[in-house]
């Protein structure tokens, strides 16, 4: 036993310092795609909504007359359109793409009379006051609920207690009892036979309680939404406090979803381009 | 040595083409049972699956044999809605049975123990693989399946899910003990089924390779891989030497990570935190090269039919290079540090022992397979991708315990390094796919030995080439089936844990 604990001693700290510092190591895989509508065509915009194997790029219309929505809570990252338009499609790498509002997550435009897509205007309403979080700030316990998931996130979410992540330095724990838990943190689209045990989960927590959607499947249905046996995404089922797009969301993507949830981090990611896709 | 082909003369089947490696042949409904029974006794049953839409529904058995790359696929229409059970003669059908008559509605009559496999409540009338059902989740609730529990003095039942005590995937057991012995265990599975395979039917290719990608997250490669490959046989594409390299460098990245995770859960079960540390770190590092080598963690959205969807970047692969001879040194060195440690020996030696005598008629596959004696390695035993240019070992044991199925994970880790290896030094360069000319109707087989093992995937293309039938039959489901005897084979409560992560079987696989 001597020997292991002298291994760890000598392996040192491997941990992230994020998010105090940016951890570039940690970023290597993308964590969300971003479009600058404006650089798409109206034929482009109609090909990228062709391709797009979820419906992540929905368009309709045709070259004089349309519309484009870009969805990035129904997209699974899957690269086609970057790859066919990077002038428009990009993946972002940095970490901050969870947000609160499920509208965040979408952006649309409409073309008239042959030009362009014009970007419509959003209506997201960042809430000034969200409920509970100051109660958290310190200490999260987490209840995590696999409500039909492909065990993406579940692997995800097992790393954040890796050397590399480490999620307990932040004061963030996973919990084995809802009695004890502050958040639930739900992975995958909520299927027929999940629905009941997920419901419990919930109920069985004690108030006040935040619910967070991690990965496309919970957030938007991703790649399983309208198939048989699922009921869709988690906030048909609960109210969401906050989402976390990628399929699956990187392990800091879900560390910033949590620190985002309890008033520790900022909301950043807009999918038509913001400080972190822009 | 006996071959398929010569098999299925002896038995009077004649073999009517199909793609290459492929014997496919089929005979009449009444012929099915005495067919079957006689091939299951020579080679080994790989799959069984019906196919209902329009027309009548069929059966097909898929066969291998040692020692033959080729596979045997014997179809039957049936006439009916009902067909002899194949459990009694053949163990293995059992399971395939089950899943038959819950999901397509066919029943096998004289099957002795038809229970629910998947479904906890669909009413009966309605399989999700067969009826086209409109508002598909309005169906009024059906009859729940009793759960098989033990009775007797001081047995009591202790349930375990379908919510995990950590970030775990959703399943139920139902532990029978008498106080510190596991009696039983009595399991529950299906908790994610999404039905999968038939959300893909009328998707196009690519729409339905993105299904194929997510049908299991840390086994996506391998599940993408055999989907691919069928497709390309269906369609007789061929694929590039180039894609071909690539495609055997990833599985085996896959198979590291999935290899280190699983060897992490397992040091963690044991209470061995800081070897579950230096596993879990490494399962991270290799990760992050796959998402510099794909933009993908876990390798999705790289594949495509005729070869991948971009080119592996150079400087990626310098970097995992540079990289291997580091994580050897280090596996190696923890390998040594676990087998000296006697606490960790002694959790997992005999625990959870799957005894070779009662695991071969459930014809097992990868490490769980291999650490009961059964010699199977798709990557041997039908060369795919680049594996006829590789060489490496495979380790079979006979014990069964937690311990030998530790032992093949650690013995593969070092192949599948030295599998990297082979590959990079004679690397052809990346090049991107093929252009998929007109698309073409056909039916083929897909394989690839996933990190779980035998991922055997059947596709079926209409004639605008867009998915008719998709049949997945991932690891996960042939080796669930023995699990809760494992389990029970005299262990205690408190060894439940390190028989679950020794097993390390996904849930998502099965469910499906």
């Amino acid at each position: 036993m001597s020997r292991w604990i002298a291994l760890g001693i000598r392996t040192g700290v491997r941990s992230t310092r994020y998010p105090s510092r940016p951890d570039p190591e940690a970023e290597i895989a993308p964590s969300a795609v971003t479009v600058d509508i404006a650089a798409l065509s109206a034929v482009q915009a109609l090909e990228a909504a062709d391709m797009c194997p979820t419906t992540a790029i929905t368009a309709a219309g045709d070259r004089d007359k349309g519309s484009i929505a870009f969805d990035a809570g129904q997209c699974v990252m899957c690269g086609r359109c970057v790859r066919a338009f990077p002038a428009a499609f990009s993946y972002g790498h940095g970490p901050e793409v969870a947000v609160h509002s499920r509208e965040a997550l979408r952006v649309a435009a409409h073309w008239a009379d042959g030009s362009g897509p014009a970007v419509d205007e959003t209506a997201v309403t960042d809430e000034l006051q969200r409920r509970s979080q100051a109660l958290f700030r310190r200490s999260l316990h987490i209840r995590h609920v696999d409500a039909g998931s492909c065990n993406g996130c579940e692997s995800e979410l097992q790393l954040l207690g890796s050397p590399q992540y480490d999620l307990n330095r932040l004061g963030l724990f996973f919990t084995p009892t809802p009695r004890h838990a502050d958040a639930l943190l739900v992975t995958g689209v909520v299927t027929r036979q999940m629905e009941q045990p997920l419901k419990d989960t919930y109920e069985a927590m004690p108030s006040p309680k935040l619910v967070v959607a991690a990965g496309v499947c919970a957030v938007g249905g991703g790649a399983f939404e309208g198939g048989f046996m699922v009921r869709g995404p988690l906030d048909r089922i609960l109210p969401v406090d906050v989402y976390v797009p990628g399929c699956p969301p990187t392990p800091l993507a879900l560390l910033h979803g949590l620190l985002l949830a309890v008033g520790r981090a900022e909301e950043r990611y807009r999918p038509g381009g913001g400080p972190h896709g822009a | 040595m006996t071959t398929l082909r010569e098999l299925a003369q002896k038995f009077g089947l004649a073999i009517e083409g199909g793609a290459p490696q492929e014997l496919r042949t089929q005979c009449a409904p009444e012929e099915f049972l005495g067919a079957v029974t006689a091939l299951a006794a020579e080679a080994v049953l790989a799959d069984l699956f019906a196919v209902t839409g329009r027309g009548q529904p069929s059966l097909t058995v898929v066969f291998e044999l040692a020692g033959d790359a080729e596979w045997l696929v014997l179809r039957t229409q049936l006439s009916g809605d009902s067909f002899p059970s194949l459990t009694p003669s053949t163990h293995v059908a059992s399971w395939y049975e089950r899943e038959i008559r819950e999901m397509h509605g066919l029943n096998p009559v004289g099957h002795p123990a038809l229970a629910r496999l998947r479904l906890h409540d669909w009413p009966v009338g309605q399989p999700p693989m067969r009826a086209a059902l409109e508002r598909r989740l309005d169906v009024g609730p059906g009859v729940p399946s009793p759960v098989p529990i033990v009775h007797g003095q001081g047995v009591f039942q202790l349930p375990l899910g379908p919510v995990r005590s950590g970030p775990q995937e959703s399943g139920e057991f139902l532990f029978n003990s008498g106080g510190e012995d596991l009696v039983a265990v009595s399991q529950l599975l299906g908790f994610k089924l999404r039905v999968v395979e038939r959300l893909a039917e009328g998707r196009t290719v690519d729409q339905a390779l993105m299904l194929a990608e997510r049908l299991a997250g840390v086994s996506a490669f391998s599940n993408a891989l055999a989907f691919v490959q069928a497709v390309e046989r269906a369609m007789a594409v061929d694929v590039g030497e180039q894609s071909r390299a690539a495609r055997t460098l990833m599985n085996e990245l896959e198979r590291l990570h999935n290899h280190f995770g699983d060897i992490a859960r397992l040091a963690d079960a044991t209470g061995l935190m800081v070897a579950g540390a230096q596993y879990a770190s490494l399962k991270e590092e290799v990760l992050r090269h796959c998402a510099a080598l794909t933009q993908h963690r876990y390798l999705r959205g790289i594949l495509a039919v005729g070869g991948l969807q971009a080119p592996l970047p150079d400087a990626a692969l310098h970097a995992l290079r540079r990289r291997l001879a580091d994580w050897l040194r280090r596996s190696e060195r923890l390998e040594r540090l676990l087998e000296d440690t006697a606490v960790f020996v002694d959790r997992v030696e005999t625990t959870g022992v799957l005894t070779k005598e009662y695991a071969a008629p459930h014809n097992l596959v990868g490490p769980i397979g291999r650490s009961t004696g059964a010699d199977r390695d798709c990557r041997r035993d039908h060369p795919y991708a680049g594996y006829d240019r590789v060489t490496f070992d495979v380790l079979v044991k006979s014990q069964g315990d937690a311990l030998a199925r530790l032992s093949v994970r650690l013995f593969e880790i070092r192949q599948s390094i030295r599998i990297i290896e082979q590959v990079l030094e004679a690397w052809p360069g990346s090049d991107v796919a093929a252009s998929v000319s007109a698309p073409a109707t056909g039916e083929a087989l897909g394989w690839s030995e996933g990190a779980g093992g035998e991922t055997l995937h059947s596709v079926a293309l209409t004639a605008d080439g867009r998915i008719a039938r998709w049949r997945a039959r991932p690891p996960a489901f042939v080796n669930w089936h023995p699990y809760a005897e494992a389990c029970a084979s005299g262990n205690n409560l408190t060894d439940y844990p390190v028989i679950e992560a020794s097993f390390g079987l996904s849930h998502a696989e099965f469910d499906r």
